[in-house]
């Protein structure tokens, strides 16, 4: 185990294009860190400088204290789940577990007892001799799993590991990885690109856009705390509402603010509240009612409960604590 | 697939038919007529023909040089199938690597596959030439005295490179997209998993280019016994002694030259026998080996 320390890392590439550029993270030992943002933001691109299979053009990467720019990917004491899991498939579930082993030449009763456990840990046992394409997505990414909890690695670095899954086994399986790593405690960098996937996941969260880092903290810090209108629109779901402080001149405490943003769980019905809103389409989920609608020409969505009353237009209130304010030309936060 | 129902029961036999009569023309009639003629024995001025039984096949069995014929086949079947299977896994490997220019290395090593094989016969039997050709005098320089007219060995190594050399380029098509279809993410996971780039290709890439590896053996050993004739014919006729009187040269040279016309048959019959046997035997017993 080992902390991990990513120190002005950046990537160009060498047509000129950027993908990445000083990132700055100190991940402690132990610790579950997600990436996250939307495609083609980086995320992927710096995994990969970590792991080694990206070179690095700046900055520095450090695993426990060991600078491993130059390192190979093998011997960085890392394991690495893949997005389509990579099992090979002309072994067997037990020789994929083995196959790192056996290339540190590690003595054959030591393999044995360590594909054992791990192949116990993730319920794996009975498909031990099978071949991959013998087995159900799930079982794959179980078998993917074992892959680097054999090897004990410093660190697990994981691909999008679920996004090939189906929503529910998807579900299932975000919790069994928060539960292995919180047993294992492992130091663990998670790449998604569901903002629901990494708030449940994270100890810390990075959101990324454009390469860059907009903000790093724990999961509650970045849904309360959006450090930048991005950030705001990205983290929460339903999605932050950002309107236009030019199209709501009116609304208080909102001074010098060029975006303004609510989320739509802080927004309910007053009868004499400051937005006044024009509906055009309703979304029901059963526990809760999305309202979507339009004031001063700027969408705007409300969560309700399920049996509140409608009509064409609705006027709304909120709770001045809860507005987020955002500079106009950089998104930074401003309050 | 989708299947279509024919109302008219005359429709789908007439649009089988060109096929069906390019295979029975071509294909069907002149193999029964080489098996009719295994069985029957030509006079010296070719009036009239006598049935003969198995007296054609027991003859061939009974010669040294079919024989030596078929020994000389297999020697060179399996030299051209490894001499040009492994150069072109090698290069394929090789341009896989690359990033840029691969298609430009790609459509340079394809090149050679639109040459004739006579062509190319003749192309290496000009390098290789004793007097005139290039690779005897670097060979002299090495000490080596290059004569594949009186050499056995010599003339075997020339028409085994003129033959490999032309099937170098389709093998190597083939190779190029094998390597391509294997996921990059799985030579990633072996190098995490601590396999060099040697183990990385014996473990990993090798195993799953199996079923192109397979097909091409066949493919490659069949190119090797049929369609060399031209190589052969073009650069040692056979010779010297014997040395390289592959198979189907030696089918020409009995019936056409020799005019041996029973012999000539059951030989052709013999060949079409190995292959069927070699295809069945690929296709049935390693082909399923090679599944994953």
């Amino acid at each position: 185990m080992a902390s991990i320390t990513l120190d002005n890392l950046g990537k160009i590439y060498p047509g000129g294009t950027r993908a990445v550029g000083d990132v700055n993270i100190d991940i402690a030992d132990g610790e579950f860190i997600v990436l996250v943002g939307p495609s083609g933001c980086g995320k992927s691109t710096l995994l990969r400088m970590v792991a080694g299979l990206e070179s690095i053009t700046e900055g520095e990467v450090r695993i426990g204290d060991r600078v491993v720019n130059r390192i190979e990917p093998a011997d960085r004491d890392i394991a690495m789940v893949f997005q389509n899991y990579a099992l090979y498939p002309h072994m067997s579930v037990r020789q994929n577990l083995a196959y790192g082993l056996k290339n540190r030449r590690t003595p054959r009763a030591e393999i044995e007892r360590r594909v054992t456990e791990a192949a116990e840990i993730l319920q794996i046992g009975p498909f031990l001799d099978r071949k991959p394409r013998a087995l159900s997505g799930g079982q794959r990414q179980r078998v993917a799993m074992g892959r680097a909890i054999v090897r004990e690695p410093a660190a697990f670095l994981f691909d999008e590991p679920l996004s090939n899954l189906d929503a529910k086994l998807r579900v299932q399986m975000r919790l069994e990885i928060k539960e292995l790593q919180r047993r294992l405690r492992t130091t663990s960098l998670y790449v998604t690109h569901d903002q629901l996937e990494a708030m449940t996941l994270a100890d810390r969260l990075v959101v990324l856009n454009g390469g860059r880092v907009e903000q790093i903290g724990t999961p509650l810090e970045v849904y309360r705390k959006p450090a930048s209108a991005f950030v705001a629109g990205f983290i929460g779901s339903p999605a932050m509402n950002l309107l236009d402080a030019r199209a709501v001149p009116h609304l208080p405490g909102t001074a010098h603010a060029g975006t303004i943003g609510i989320r739509p769980e802080d927004l309910s019905i007053a009868a004499n509240g400051p937005i006044e809103m024009e509906v055009t389409a309703v979304e029901e989920l059963g526990a809760q009612r999305l309202v979507h609608g339009l004031t001063g020409g700027e969408a705007i969505t409300i969560t309700l409960p399920p049996d509140a009353p409608l009509s064409e237009t609705l006027r709304l209130g909120f709770d001045r604590g809860n507005l987020h304010l955002f500079q106009r030309e950089t998104g930074a936060r401003i309050n | 697939m989708k299947r279509t129902i024919f109302r008219n029961q005359l429709l789908p036999w007439l649009l089988l038919a060109p096929q069906l009569a390019i295979t029975f023309i071509f294909f069907l009639w002149p193999a029964g007529q080489a098996i009719r003629q295994s069985f029957l024995r030509e006079d010296a001025f070719g009036i009239k023909s006598s049935f003969v039984g198995l007296a054609n096949f027991r003859g061939l069995l009974d010669s040294a040089e079919y024989l030596n014929s078929l020994k000389v086949t297999a020697v060179f079947a399996v030299s051209v199938t490894v001499m040009s299977m492994g150069v072109a896994l090698l290069l394929a490997v090789a341009v896989d690597r690359m990033l840029k220019s691969a298609r430009v290395y790609t459509t340079l090593l394809v090149w050679p596959y639109a040459v004739a094989p006579a062509v190319a016969g003749i192309l290496w039997w000009f390098i290789f030439n004793p007097t005139v050709g290039v690779m005897p005098y670097v060979l002299e320089v090495v000490g080596y005295d290059w004569n594949h007219i009186s050499s056995k060995t010599d003339a075997m190594i020339l028409v085994v490179i003129a033959s490999a050399w032309k099937q170098i380029s389709y093998n190597f098509l083939f190779f190029v997209a094998g390597l391509q279809a294997i996921p990059a993410s799985m030579r990633e996971a072996a190098a995490i998993d601590g396999a060099g780039p040697v183990r990385r290709f014996f473990d990993i890439t090798f195993p799953l280019l199996s079923p192109t590896t397979f097909f091409l053996l066949v493919v490659n050993i069949v190119y090797a016994m049929f369609e060399t004739f031209a190589v052969i014919d073009a650069t040692t006729e056979g010779g010297p002694a014997q040395a390289t009187n592959i198979m189907v040269y030696k089918v020409y040279f009995d019936g056409f030259i020799g005019q041996n016309i029973g012999s000539s048959a059951a030989q052709s019959v013999i060949l079409m026998l190995i292959v069927i046997t070699l295809t069945v035997i690929q296709f049935r017993y390693v082909e399923k080996r090679v599944e994953y």
